[in-house]
């Protein structure tokens, strides 16, 4: 089976039903996707599917086939030098220095990333919708939620055409 | 598209350097000559004297494995392109440690922090740390040692300098990667200092005066920590994400219940099923070696295994152990004639409970063991390393020397990553596939297989004069055990009591009878290290009782704890961080429309806090809704103020989290939970708002900042609940049906 992980496709010899995230990590050495609870609940696996959050500890490889897949080792984009220009939810959970243990985290940015790119400018309220289920056990939510609103200026800061849209 | 080959296993090396290998120098430092690379190393063993300091270099030529005859606590050495690096064995689990430790180092070094490499030692590489990354202990502990020896490493390559460019010492000025000669006209990088250096070198008469911190310009500035890029962008290695080549993955038989143990156990069909490389069956433990992890599960449930049950505990059995009563108490407070003064006359008399909860970090316990004819390499998720070493080693029947522990980030610790299981159980099944495999629990595992957070039980009697102040105060508690399940049994016999079971439970108000009786009992559940041992459960329960106290005297409450608050400096200090966070969550205005506010302090080493939490009531729900804690804390002399800020909102998070939902249940002698849908965690949605005063350092010391601000949490919370419906809720955690209950009995 071929998968399109971070625009590079890869070839694996697995189950369909074998869960995305296994495949990432241990087959494919993608460790940035971490494991937290294996059941969806927690969001620490989350990566993009065709861009959207999906938990890819309850993801079967048979449902990605065709798919974008994109982790958190995919989200900053490369530059000419080498050198990564950091999506503004990566910068912004610098400049809020908002990890701790750090083990939640891509899935944090993962799932915020995807928010904001269907909502970049949401309330409060619809933040805490939205990383409502992803946990963090070292309790960082006062700074998730930083991250979240500053990226979120961030981006509408560097796209004048959303912003009009959302005004 | 460009093809993207699968799996060239990422390998994580935090300490790249070969091994040291030392010899005692004639004027009795460890001192030697380094030929390779740039060996000159400086290190100081934790709290010892100047005389003591060590100064070491690395040897190019074989010899005996390092054995230091007195492990320094920290070291430096200078690289190649004269950067200099600090090994550090605390371990980085999210606290901030290694950034707050290279603060330090920076501040007496004077380089760019650009300049310095923070690198995590091994238990082979590096210094060596008995006592583990626990107990708030690191920063301060550090403190000292640490700027001495940066210190030291500053002045000898000062002198050095000075002796090879013939001039004085003190016309040289430390810039950039070297050292500058007033007037620029000529400088001098560290590492040429060390390479055009030989014979050995002078060490300092004297120790080197360090700043006051008065003048410190780094070291309570908020330096971005060290690890975070890393942690943005899924580069961070945690033991759960460590790889080798030709790597498997394990899986070990768990026992049904609490008290089950391997009668016998056979591969049965295991062994046949796809991917599976090794059963291993060894007296007590049975597992399976696999390709995969989903193959090693598989198959560890196909294996023949024969439990010897044991008793199936059900939770209010375990509740009925510890109760006040039972088993031997012992006094560790006694002031006055307490128990003769309430037996006169009680004005009060409450108890309160705590149930089970478990730790549970997101990076459940991992590890990766390569067991060859060279010797052990783990890599894991601890916080105590040397402790694993030990284990490992006595597990495969080796020498400690034979073992290395390469620990990596944690990806969560709150005390279970003192665990050395997942460590020894790799060890084992490495060994016996002759491949090296890797052990990751699951979920399940982390929540059933691991040691809890204790539950406990408080009496109270206090009596409270005509003038609204408290005579006497008794405080007689139960616990389940806390260190007295790790430390050696004639320890807990000298000691007595359990110290973690009993942190924060001492009356600390000018009360002229008052007393502390605590008991600790073994439980058929395991129980442990926890993120501040006893000290959110003690501290909700006398601070609580306090707030009881004052409402019973018809005084405020923060007024009541400031009156009874003694005169000396502890006292004082919490006089101030009291008035501090009643000023900064507004305690004297009225709290906004259907909310109410509670206040709790609490102390823990030399740090205090006070805190402040604002609740309402979900009409629909029933449920507690905790909007806003607001924190007051000295701490000392703060290394990082915003790293100090973050401990403080993580605290708060697991004190919420274990006021309003956390509580693990014994179930037919198994933990009843299996995944968080059983053991739900705080999320965003229940989360408080933060607000947080640091108050300035009045002497110097830093002291901890990981586990005091959790004390307050639970007795903030409780006490605002009071306030807002009259009712007291007396067990954690305050659940929508505790609270009903506790409203409708008034």
């Amino acid at each position: 089976m071929q998968l399109k992980i971070n625009g590079n496709v890869v070839e694996v010899a697995d189950q369909p039903e074998t869960p995305l995230l296994w495949v990432l990590r241990d087959e494919i050495g993608l460790t940035g996707t971490k494991i937290g609870c294996g059941m969806g609940i927690c969001g620490a696996c989350t990566v993009h599917i065709n861009g959207e959050a999906r938990r890819s500890c309850v993801t079967p490889l048979a449902v990605v086939e065709a798919a974008d897949i994109r982790t958190i080792e995919g989200l900053a984009t490369p530059n000419a030098d080498g050198s990564l220009q950091l999506h503004p939810v990566q910068q912004a959970f610098i400049d809020e220095q908002t990890p701790q243990c750090g083990w939640c985290m891509s899935g944090q940015i993962m799932t915020a990333a995807a928010f904001l790119a269907t909502n970049p400018a949401p309330t409060d309220d619809e933040i805490i919708e939205a990383m409502g289920n992803n946990i963090c056990r070292c309790g960082c939510y006062v700074r998730i939620k930083a991250a979240v609103a500053s990226a979120s200026q961030q981006i509408m800061a560097q796209q004048p055409a959303a912003q009009a849209q959302a005004v | 598209m460009s093809d993207m080959t699968p799996s060239t296993p990422q390998t994580f090396e935090p300490a790249p350097t070969p091994k040291r290998r030392w010899r005692m120098s004639r004027r009795g430092f460890l001192i030697g000559v380094g030929l390779v690379g740039a060996g000159l190393a400086v290190g100081i063993p934790l709290a010892t004297p100047w005389a003591r300091l060590k100064i070491v270099e690395q040897f190019e030529a074989s010899g005996a494995p390092s054995t230091l005859p007195d492990a320094p606590f920290a070291w430096f050495e200078v690289l190649p392109d004269s950067r200099i690096r600090l090994y550090v064995a605390k371990i980085e689990m999210g606290q901030g440690v290694h950034t707050a430790l290279a603060q330090i180092a920076l501040e007496e070094l004077g380089i760019d922090r650009a300049d310095l490499e923070i690198a995590q030692a091994t238990t082979a590489v590096g210094p060596l740390d008995t006592f583990g990354t626990s107990g708030s202990t690191s920063v301060s502990a550090a403190y000292a040692p640490l700027r001495t020896a940066a210190a030291t490493l500053r002045e000898l390559l000062r002198s050095e300098a000075a002796r090879q460019l013939q001039q004085p010492a003190d016309q040289l000025t430390l810039a950039g990667r070297g050292f500058t000669l007033a007037g620029g006209t000529q400088s001098i990088a560290f590492n040429d200092i060390f390479a055009n250096h030989s014979g050995e070198w002078e060490i300092p008469e004297e120790a080197p005066a360090l700043k006051d911190f008065r003048d410190f310009q780094v070291i309570g500035t908020s330096m971005p920590r060290v690890d975070v890029p890393a942690k943005v962008t899924g580069a961070a290695i945690y033991g759960y994400d460590m790889r080798l080549e030709g790597m498997k993955y394990g899986a070990i038989a768990r026992p049904p219940t609490l008290q089950a143990t391997l009668k016998s156990a056979q591969a049965g069909t295991a062994a046949n099923l796809p991917g599976v490389h090794t059963v291993v069956i060894e007296e007590g433990f049975a597992g399976v070696v696999a390709d995969s992890r989903s193959a090693a599960h598989a198959a560890v449930a196909q294996l023949a295994v024969d439990w010897e049950m044991g008793k199936a505990w059900q939770q209010d059995e375990i509740d009925a152990l510890v109760t006040v009563g039972a088993g031997d108490a012992v006094t560790i407070q006694n002031e006055g004639n307490a128990a003769a003064a309430l037996d006169r006359s009680t004005t009060l008399s409450v108890e309160y409970r705590t149930p089970l909860a478990v730790q549970t970090p997101l990076e459940a316990q991992a590890a990766l063991a390569e067991v060859t004819a060279e010797g052990v390499r783990v890599w894991v998720s601890t916080q105590l390393p040397t402790s694993v070493r030990e284990l490992v080693a006595a597990a495969l029947g080796v020498e400690e020397e034979q073992v290395e522990i390469i620990p990596t980030y944690i990806g969560g610790g709150f005390g279970r990553k003192s665990g050395f299981e997942v460590a020894v159980e790799a060890a084992r099944l490495a060994k016996a596939a002759g491949v090296p495999v890797h052990v990751g629990w699951t979920r399940s595992e982390e929540l059933r297989y691991g040691y809890f957070r204790p539950p406990t039980h408080h009496q109270f009697r206090a009596s409270v004069g005509d003038d609204g102040r408290i005579q006497a105060i008794e405080h007689l508690q139960a616990s389940g055990d806390v260190a007295a399940q790790f430390l050696p049994a004639v320890m807990m016999a000298v000691m007595g009591a359990d110290f973690g079971a009993y942190r924060g439970a001492m009356v600390h108000y000018a009360i002229p009878d008052r007393k502390t009786a605590v008991a600790h009992h073994a439980l058929p559940v395991r129980t442990g290290w926890w993120r501040g041992l006893g000290l959110l459960a003690n501290t909700f329960a006398v601070e609580s009782f306090m707030d009881e106290l004052a409402h019973h005297a018809g005084k405020d409450p923060l007024q009541f704890r400031l009156d009874h608050l003694a005169d000396d400096e502890m006292g004082q200090r919490m006089r101030a961080v009291l008035t501090a966070v009643a000023e900064r969550a507004g305690w004297s205005t009225p709290a906004p429309e259907g909310r109410a506010r509670g206040i709790a302090c609490g102390r823990d080493g030399g740090t205090v806090v006070a805190e402040i939490a604002e609740v309402s009531l979900d009409a629909t729900t029933g449920a507690l809704r905790v909007h806003q804690v607001t924190a007051a804390m000295d701490c000392g002399l703060i290394v990082n103020p915003n790293g100090a800020m973050a401990q403080i909102e993580g605290n708060i998070m697991w004190g919420v989290g274990s006021t309003l939902m956390e509580e693990i249940r014994i179930e037919e002698g198994q933990v009843a939970a299996g995944n968080f849908d059983g053991y739900p965690l705080l999320s965003m949605r229940d989360a408080p708002q933060v607000a947080t005063v640091l108050l300035p350092s009045e002497d110097g010391k830093p002291r901890g900042v990981g586990e005091p601000p959790i004390a307050p949490v639970a007795a903030a919370i409780g006490n605002a609940l009071f306030a807002l419906t009259g009712a007291r809720v007396r067990q954690l955690p305050m659940t929508p049906e505790r609270i009903r209950q506790s409203m409708a009995n008034g």
